[in-house]
């Protein structure tokens, strides 16, 4: 088996609230991403997915303690100071955020956004950091690429404002790109379109890219490999394939049953997943349980441990969908 | 970007055509036109309140022992007898000719006593100003690179000093401290700039520390505020240190001019309250400047004096809202295009 | 799935990012509230109950036989004044004038300003735009010229000086209150509260003033510090409280003529006055960080 491009093992976060109990956002997640490969990571809000992959390079707000381990190609990154990560951010793994009209400066002109990517990482001139931010754009395939880098933020449509961080991440040609909801702001035909382009930089680059999404049809559409996350631990992963045609546990299953058909009945109720998430308290037992179909009594005393129970399929449930059948 | 360059609308009209029809240019009118009446307003209170005190100019100048009948002669003699609005009117007309009129109290040309003094006052404040706001984004950067640390904790306690210390108690203690017993600045007196630099600003420098020291605290808490906001509660912010820029340059590229606003809208309004500090540090200090003389001119009633000052301050504050405006324009390309559509 | 290794486990706090709040904060939040506000009250009973108790020198009419004394001379703790009276007096007497001017100011700022700012924040339409409009050019006037002129020619005396200061407290408190009620309004159980059908004046009193009190309430506490020192400037000029009754502004005043001999004349007054807009200063933060008012 080859190495892992990034290797995260019992990856745990705390945030200490003011005079709070704490609220454990990421609880223990243990998973793997291989150069050139297309994990997805979903889960609703405050499942955790964010603040993991966010830990890992060191952005998190104040009040955070991360402990575990997460290994990118051998070097550890957790327990780094602020400088010795800024050597990685960027430079081997970068990150799309999800707002694009909150996520880039509005009083900076676009092209210096980009050129300033290259010149954290690189001796550029400013003269040259402005031709490769145009070349950057050409790349995103960004139209009238020189035009946009006079302008600002708030001149550019969604689609476009997002082709321009893609654009500041790959400009160090990362190993690793992370998406962390890249598409969720945007309309659907831009999502489509920035979902293609993003894998088309992928195979050009033979980057690796991660996506993380509350939206399950779109990781099953895109990615290699799913790992579903729940109130900040791991409760399934698997091919992509394997996922949806084997699904293990039930809020997987609910999961996708929540996807929107075209072949569903048109006024037929939208399957949801009734309850909240938990608050980040650990509770005793399966996090699931309160919300879950197939809970039973031994869902409740105790936490369902992740395992490989099939070659390449984990998941952590007592009472699997199929009883866990092949 | 010679490609840029071409593809920009309007890019082959001349410089000057380009300035005029610009969205500043038509900001700066609009807003003009829009202070005639506010300036105009102020002149007319002034006058209403200056007049409505008991008591006038006549009998302020000849003392408590005259009689009624030299108090009359002297009234009719400053026209003091003619009733309010034909005064007024006068005076507005005069004003339209840059004429301000003459002092009731010393004859003098109203124009040529603000023409001696301006100068001084408007050193002061320049240079009080200055100095509170550099001194404040210094100290603001400092503090919000690291909250709750050292830098910070300092400019917590020193902005609370500055808070509640008086400026008039400031003044003397600042004369107390360097020109009495460390003889580094002089207590009292001024000395032009052309006369000689460098002991002209010496004898500035305590009373701008008395006005500015206020400003400074005041302007310091806010800026670290807003800095600290943005710093953390701004998505662009995690994106620059995700790209791997160094912090320093995160807070100075990034969030400080995200984070000037609010410390310019500050300064703008700060601007009417000058007056007030003016009036009660330039007599402390001996300082030949406006503020010396408009209280004296309050209890003079000489009303011509006091209008000129109030007129003078007035079109300042004007003018400086409209630069802040204009910086906003400036600093914030949203507010830029979106006037230019209006 | 190996085991990671034990030094793994170790919590490590990410370097660089900012640490969280050290756990004493919530005792030092409570020290910035109850010292200050203990020193204050101590200093107000000080000045107003201590002359009744115990006997004191009058703040005024000394003899010239007893001047220029000291600070820590028999009989006069800080010392009297080139007149002869004796400073600890005047002080006190001082600080009456300063708290009783400090609070009227602010009371009326609040009651009426606040009054006319919630009603025209709530009511908008025509009355806010009268009030806005009325309120905006007492801002806008010069305020010194304002004050100087109330207190010059109405004759110097505290009520006339608390009259000219009011001049400036209700308009920015009807500013504030105009502003905090604007901002409630939209919020949505603002809205339940007026299609529920309650009166005007009632959604004002259960809802409006109860949300907006601890920002009024702070920022009185700012306010009386800040009218401490426009008294004391007022008196300063000579145009507040009339000599030879006692204020802190007027003895800052008289000690400038001998400041280099005798510094403390000027000293001690403005050790007060600084020691009691500061306490004021840090109570009313503290209190706006306690009930997390912007």
């Amino acid at each position: 088996m080859t190495e892992a491009l990034l290797d995260i093992e019992d990856l745990k976060v705390t945030f200490t609230g003011r005079g709070k109990s704490e609220v454990h956002a990421v609880d223990g997640v243990s998973y793997r991403v291989y150069a050139g490969q297309t994990l997805a990571i979903v889960g609703e809000s405050g499942s955790g997915k964010t603040v993991s992959c966010r830990a890992v390079l060191g952005l998190l707000p104040a009040g955070a303690v991360v402990t575990g381990s997460a290994r990118f190609q051998g070097t550890q990154l957790i327990g780094l100071t602020d400088d010795q990560l800024r050597e990685h951010r960027g430079a081997d793994i970068a990150m799309v955020f999800q707002d694009p009209a909150r996520s880039l400066n509005p009083t900076m002109r676009v092209g210096a956004q980009i050129a300033e990517a290259v010149r954290a990482h690189r001796q550029a001139s400013r003269k040259e950091a402005k031709e490769q931010a145009v070349d950057l754009l050409r790349l995103v395939h960004m139209p009238l690429p020189e035009r946009r880098c006079t302008e600002y933020p708030h001149q550019l449509s969604g689609g476009m404002r997002q082709r321009v961080m893609i654009a500041i991440a790959l400009a160090c040609r990362p190993k690793l790109l992370i998406a962390d909801e890249a598409t969720t702001a945007l309309d659907v035909t831009t999502q489509a379109q920035i979902m293609d382009l993003l894998l088309e930089l992928q195979a050009e680059l033979g980057m690796a890219l991660m996506l993380i999404s509350h939206d399950l049809g779109l990781a099953g559409a895109y990615a290699d490999e799913v790992v579903v996350m729940y109130a900040g631990r791991i409760v399934e992963q698997a091919p992509a394939a394997r996922l949806f045609g084997q699904v293990r546990m039930p809020y997987t299953q609910a999961l996708v049953e929540a996807i929107p058909r075209l072949e569903r009945p048109a006024h037929a109720p939208l399957p949801v997943i009734g309850g909240q998430p938990p608050d980040g308290a650990r509770p005793v037992g399966c996090s699931f349980a309160p919300r879950c179909r197939r809970a039973a009594d031994d869902c409740r005393a105790a936490a369902p441990p992740l395992a490989e129970h099939q070659p390449g399929h984990r998941w952590a449930c007592w009472h699997p969908v199929n009883g866990g059948a092949a | 970007m010679a490609v840029a360059e071409e593809l920009r609308p309007g890019a082959h009209t001349p410089l000057t055509r380009r300035v005029a029809r610009s969205p500043g240019a038509r900001l700066a009118g609009r807003r003009l036109l829009a202070a005639i009446p506010v300036l105009w307003g102020v002149t007319l209170l002034t006058y209403v309140v200056m007049n409505l005190l008991p008591g006038d100019a006549a009998q302020e100048l000849l003392g408590a022992n005259a009689t009624p009948a030299e108090v009359h002669q002297l009234e009719i003699q400053l026209h003091l007898n003619e009733p309010f609005w034909v005064r007024y009117g006068q005076w507005l007309g005069g004003l339209f000719h840059g004429d301000l009129g003459t002092s009731l109290a010393s004859g003098q040309n109203v124009t040529a006593i603000l023409g001696q003094r301006l100068p001084v006052t408007g050193e002061l404040l320049v240079y009080a100003f200055v100095a509170s706001i550099a001194l404040a984004v210094g100290l603001a950067v400092l503090a919000a690179r690291r909250p709750n640390g050292l830098a910070d904790r300092v400019s917590m306690v020193v902005s609370m000093i500055g808070l509640s210390v008086a400026p008039y108690v400031l003044a003397l203690i600042l004369i107390y401290i360097f020109a009495v017993r460390l003889q580094l600045f002089p207590a009292i007196g001024y000395t032009s700039l052309t006369e000689n630099p460098g002991a002209n600003l010496r004898s500035l420098t305590l009373p701008a520390a008395a006005i500015a020291f206020p400003l400074f605290s005041v302007y310091t808490r806010l800026l670290r505020a807003d800095i600290v906001e943005q710093m953390q509660r701004e998505d662009y912010i995690v994106t620059a240190r995700a790209k791997g820029v160094r912090p320093w340059r995160v807070l100075l590229r990034h969030a400080l001019p995200n984070s000037l606003f609010g410390l310019i809208t500050l300064v703008g309004l700060n601007l009417g309250t000058l007056v007030g500090a003016v009036a009660i540090i330039e007599p402390i200090f001996s300082l030949p400047g406006v503020g010396a003389i408009l209280i004296q001119s309050i209890n003079n009633h000489d009303v011509p004096v006091v209008e000129g000052i109030v007129v003078v301050f007035a079109v300042v504050v004007v003018l400086a809202n409209l630069l802040a405006d204009l910086l906003y324009a400036v600093l914030d390309p949203r507010i830029r295009y979106e006037r230019s559509a209006a | 799935m190996s085991a990671p290794l034990p030094e793994l486990l170790a919590p490590v706090q990410p370097q660089g990012t900012v640490q969280a709040r050290p756990r004493g904060r919530g005792q030092a939040l409570n020290l910035r509230i109850w010292l200050p506000a203990g020193f204050l009250i101590v200093l107000a009973a000080a000045c107003f109950a201590w002359p009744l108790v115990y006997p004191v020198p009058k703040p005024t009419g000394g003899s010239i036989l007893n001047s220029g004394l000291p600070p820590l001379s028999p009989g006069h703790i800080f010392g009297t004044d080139p007149v002869g009276n004796d400073i600890f007096s005047r002080i006190l007497h001082g600080g009456q004038v300063s708290f009783e001017v400090g609070l009227g100011v602010t009371a009326i700022g609040l009651l009426i300003g606040g009054l006319l700012g919630m009603a025209a924040g709530y009511w908008g339409g025509i009355l806010d735009a009268i009030i806005m409009r009325v309120l905006d050019v007492l801002i806008a006037f010069p305020a010194l010229v304002l004050a100087v002129a109330i207190a010059e020619g109405l004759g110097p005396s505290e009520v006339h000086v608390i009259w000219a200061l009011s001049f400036f407290s209700v308009p920015i408190f009807g500013r504030l209150a105009r502003s905090a009620t604007l901002a409630l309004r939209e919020q949505t159980f603002m809205l339940a509260a007026r299609l529920s059908g309650t009166r005007g004046w009632r959604v004002i009193g259960r809802h409006i003033i109860p949300n907006v009190a601890p920002q009024l309430m702070t920022f009185s506490l700012l306010g009386i510090g800040v009218t401490m020192i426009l008294e004391g400037a007022l008196s300063f000029l000579g145009l507040g409280i009339p000599l030879p009754e006692p204020s802190w502004g007027s003895m800052i005043a008289q000690g400038q003529q001998t400041i280099s001999a005798s510094p403390d004349l000027v000293l001690i007054p403005s050790a007060f006055l600084f020691a009691a807009v500061v306490s004021l200063n840090v109570l009313g933060d503290a209190l706006r960080e306690r009930w997390g008012v912007r």
